[in-house]
């Protein structure tokens, strides 16, 4: 599918559409909402950097190659490298979005939890999914989640159901192999029932990258009273892997969510995490990590909506960057007028290693309820001299006490990984990283 | 702090006091805006070519400019620019030799509102000295003080007397801070201006009194737009003070000035406003619609400029007085206490950009808000690439006084090197329970606790500004709040 033009659109985009919706999973009243969701779309349009959200992210330039939808890529390899060293997980494969069932492994799974490919949640879990998708990640909100709910193709869907707790982590590996530019459209829905307990895990890695690749997904996340739910999120792809992704999670009362998002390698990366506090006295603790080096572009945006009174929610993003890369924080802390006793914290602290990095924060605070704790922090600065020079006291040479202190710098967001063995495979990962 | 309650306990009662509107005639624009309306005001203002050109030229890329309505958390009707006057001019004979010939319906106007335009008065009274330039209805009236002025080399004037008289200072600062094509309003303001206040002080002069410039709203349905352009050469210094105040009207009207400061080698500006447009009433009509573009640029090495504001007037506020740090070793300062009340919008910060090497800039705001009102904070600071060793702290609060107001904050942070260090914090809270039930248990009633919590929450702005400024914040914070409390 080679076109004159080397530009994927808003119009082109809205014009596929058509000729692809009848082949999209789903029953009549899925289709009824991606036939919402694409006029939202040709509505809104691929933002520009004028919209506030895409200020620092000119994703026009990311669009002006001519994707190809994905397709199903049946190469044989070997998932051995994209698995964890000594973590017992339940494993899921996705390639290029679609779930792989071959490549999966759900053995000794409690037979009352569904994982499975969205196109088979779409046929055999019609109420759960017509109760639950495109109800966390409002199509209104941005046009990729706008997009990405138009096209969504599959994904895999998780059902806890009350009162299950899932001994192992669920294990989601995403693979890109592409030959040609690719543009897909991954969607994941997790159903966590009352009382439920669950540990899932995300990597991103590229198999086989030669060319430019975008990946828009949506993970929706519906949480229900009671559960608590650890998501944690590794992207590690090659340089020509590109990331919009939008991860919405809606919680209800007394749920607690913690997720960890931790990027280290991916050309350009753009993370939207959405988290809608529905019920009293939830708990939401979002952590970040971004060590950027090249060219690398990292984008954070979080938004915490504070619904309901007495809930907490706490941010810690830290990033480090090096070479010509851009990091950017946007987070948003929104306190209905209905939220009183509302406990809200944010925070962003950053390192420039080189005259070339760039790094824009942007801790945003909008409170319509007067009887609330609000406060965010920022700070950006270099590694500090006196603690260099104390090390260097000690006999430490210059790049093994600079190597120490940027560890200690992130350390407290690693200290809210909980599961052991991501977290010593973590930092290995960031050892090699800042060893470079 | 007895001085303080008596402060309080005086405009407990009050509501806006200088809502009142004088009788002087005035000679006015139709209303609208074409070329037309622009090539008049020069004609009227008997301005050169050179400058006609200039607002022509601002005029018409205004035309292709779009309102900023998105980005800013304002809501308000559309403003229909056509139905406003852009020029209205008390009447009054060409050249005034002294007070005597000045309309007695003015001198009136001014002494209503505290503002003494009497010398001598002033000379003889007991709080020091601040030269005046009385801008109504966006023209300058008198200028006062202006030979003591003279005689240090200092040039304080009307911005149209400047345009005559100093045309070289005028042309070679005049839209150097703010181009025409900054925004919108600056492209209007630019276009349209009629008149503002001019200052230069030359090379080593400190100035010896507060310079101040009083702007006052009269006739209905015009836009007031001024231009107020400072000047400190090598060395000098100034503290520069601005005043606003309104009449009361159902209309919203446009206020959209513009002021442009440049300090040169080793020079320090100080600029202090408090802004006391009418706000409207308690339901939201009526008020000043205050779109501001305030920008200092410290030109060259050691310079300083400092913002202090104090906002409690107008129904919206969209105002980020600015300072460009292009000089080494430079310094920019934003203090700032922003109070809105019933259904006010303020959304005001500042901007920060660092270019020069050891620049240094604080920024302490400090927003509240009661009624239904909202108040933002938008702040950007920039350290470009290059400026090596920038320093930034910032600190915003946020006061909430009811549960149906907004408080927020929207900082923008773009680092660009690595010798950086940028701080910003913010909180956001009520005022304690404990903190008034102390005061209760000492005598001291809800009103009065709360005005004295919410001073000692200013205090770190009020003490930034000149002393007759700071009493005049305290009253106005207590009269912006009254019966808030609830």
């Amino acid at each position: 599918m080679i076109t004159a033009e080397k530009i994927s659109s808003t119009e082109k985009l809205v014009s596929d559409f058509e000729a692809v919706k009848k082949m999209l999973p789903g029953n009549s009243f899925v289709q009824n909402i991606r036939q919402k969701a694409i006029e939202k779309f040709a509505e809104l349009g691929i933002p520009t950097r004028k919209n506030e959200e895409y200020k620092y992210s000119n994703v026009q330039k990311l669009f002006q190659e001519n994707f190809s939808q994905s397709a199903i890529d049946n190469s044989q390899f070997s998932i051995d490298k994209y698995l964890i060293p000594n973590l017992d997980a339940h494993f899921v494969v996705l390639v290029n979005g679609f779930f792989s069932e071959e490549l999966s492994s759900l053995k000794n799974l409690d037979t009352t939890v569904v994982i499975s490919s969205m196109q088979k949640a779409f046929e055999q879990h019609p109420e759960l999914v017509e109760k639950h998708f495109s109800t966390c990640a409002d199509i209104n909100s941005d046009a990729f989640i706008a997009l990405n709910t138009a096209y969504a193709a599959d994904g895999v869907f998780i059902n806890v159901p009350d009162n299950a707790a899932v001994e192992k982590p669920i294990h989601i590996i995403n693979l890109v192999i592409a030959k040609e530019s690719t543009l897909f459209f991954p969607r994941n829905l997790f159903v966590i029932g009352k009382n439920a307990q669950v540990q899932l895990l995300e990597t991103f890695e590229t198999h086989d990258l030669p060319v430019k690749a975008i990946a828009t997904s949506v993970t929706e996340i519906a949480i229900d009273e009671n559960a608590k739910v650890q998501y944690y999120r590794l992207q590690n792809d090659c340089e020509n892997g590109q990331q919009i992704n939008t991860v919405s999670a809606s919680q209800q009362k007394n749920s607690h969510f913690d997720t960890n998002t931790v990027t280290l390698s991916g050309g350009w990366v753009r993370n939207n995490l959405n988290i809608a506090l529905n019920g009293e006295n939830c708990e939401a603790h979002l952590n970040g990590l971004f060590i950027t080096s090249d060219t690398q572009h990292v984008d954070n945006h979080t938004l915490v909506d504070h619904r309901k009174p007495h809930c907490e929610s706490n941010q810690t993003y830290k990033g480090i960057l090096d070479g010509k890369s851009t990091g950017i924080f946007n987070g948003k802390i929104f306190v209905q007028r209905d939220a009183q006793k509302t406990n809200a914290y944010q925070s962003s602290k950053n390192i420039l290693l080189s005259d070339d990095a760039t790094i824009n924060a942007k801790p945003q605070l909008e409170i319509y309820a007067d009887d609330v704790k609000c406060s965010h922090g920022s700070s950006t600065g270099k590694i500090d001299e006196d603690a260099l020079f104390y090390l260097r006291a000690r006999g430490l040479g210059i790049e093994s006490a600079r190597k120490l202190l940027l560890y200690a710098f992130v350390n407290d967001v690693m200290q809210t990984i909980r599961i052991n063995t991501l977290r010593e495979y973590l930092e290995t990962l960031i050892h090699k990283k800042l060893g470079e | 702090m007895a001085e303080q309650n008596d402060i309080l306990e005086e405009h407990i009662s009050s509501e806006y006091k200088y809502g009142f509107s004088s009788d002087i005639e005035t000679e006015t624009a139709p209303p609208g805006l074409s070329e037309d309306i622009v090539r008049f005001i020069s004609a009227k203002k008997n301005e050169p070519q050179w400058m006609l050109d200039y607002r022509l030229k601002a005029y018409r890329h205004w035309q292709t400019m779009e309102e900023p309505r998105h980005w800013p958390l304002l809501k308000y009707p559309e403003i229909d620019f056509q139905n406003i006057i852009y020029y209205a001019a008390p009447k009054q004979k060409p050249e005034l030799k002294d007070l005597s010939e000045v309309d007695p319906e003015l001198l009136a106007t001014f002494e209503k509102l505290g503002i003494s335009l009497e010398e001598q008065k002033r000379l003889t009274g007991v709080q020091s000295n601040i030269a005046i330039d009385a801008v109504i209805d966006s023209v300058s009236v008198k200028t006062t003080f202006k030979e003591v002025l003279a005689e240090k080399g200092i040039i304080f004037c009307s911005f149209s007397e400047a345009v005559q008289e100093h045309p070289e200072l005028i042309k070679k600062y005049m839209g150097s801070v703010v181009p025409y094509t900054d925004n919108f309003y600056a492209a209007l303001n630019a276009a349209v201006f009629s008149d503002g206040s001019f200052c230069y002080i030359p090379k080593g002069v400190r100035c010896p009194m507060e310079l101040s410039t009083y702007f006052r709203i009269n006739t209905s349905g015009t836009g007031q737009f001024e231009r107020t352009l400072i000047v400190a050469d090598e060395g000098s210094y100034v503290s520069y003070l601005e005043g606003c105040t309104a009449p009361m009207r159902d209309e919203n009207q446009l206020h959209a000035a513009v002021v442009e400061i440049v300090s040169h080698k080793n020079a320090e500006v100080k600029y202090s406003t408090v802004q006391n447009w009418y706000p409207g009433d308690k339901n939201g009509k009526g008020g000043i619609y205050n779109f501001v573009t305030k920008r200092g640029i410290c030109l060259e090495e050691n310079s300083k400029i400092s913002w202090t504001q104090v906002e409690t007037g107008s129904s919206i506020t969209w105002k980020y007085p600015s300072v460009i740090l292009k000089g080494d070793n430079s310094v920019g300062e934003f203090y700032s206490v922003a109070v809105t009340n019933n259904y006010q919008q303020a959304d005001t910060g500042t901007k920060m950009t660092h270019i020069g090497k050891n620049t240094r800039s604080t920024i302490i705001s400090k927003g509240i808000s009661a009624g239904h009102s909202n108040n933002s904070y938008r702040g950007l600071v920039r350290i470009n690439k290059g400026a090596k060793n920038a320093r930034n702290f910032s600190q915003c609060d946020s006061l909430l006084m009811s549960d149906k107001c907004g408080a927020h904050t929207f900082p923008y942070i773009e680092i660009k090197d690595k010798t950086a260090i940028v701080e910003h914090e913010a909180t956001t809270s009520k005022i304690g329970e404990d903190q008034i039930f102390y005061c209760k248990q000492r005598g001291i009633d809800t009103e009065k606790a709360i005005g004295l919590i919410v001073n000692g929450y200013c205090k770190e702005v009020f003490n930034q500004l000149p002393m007759e400024f700071a009493v005049e914040a305290q009253k106005l914070l207590a009269v912006s709040l009254e019966g808030s409390v609830g």
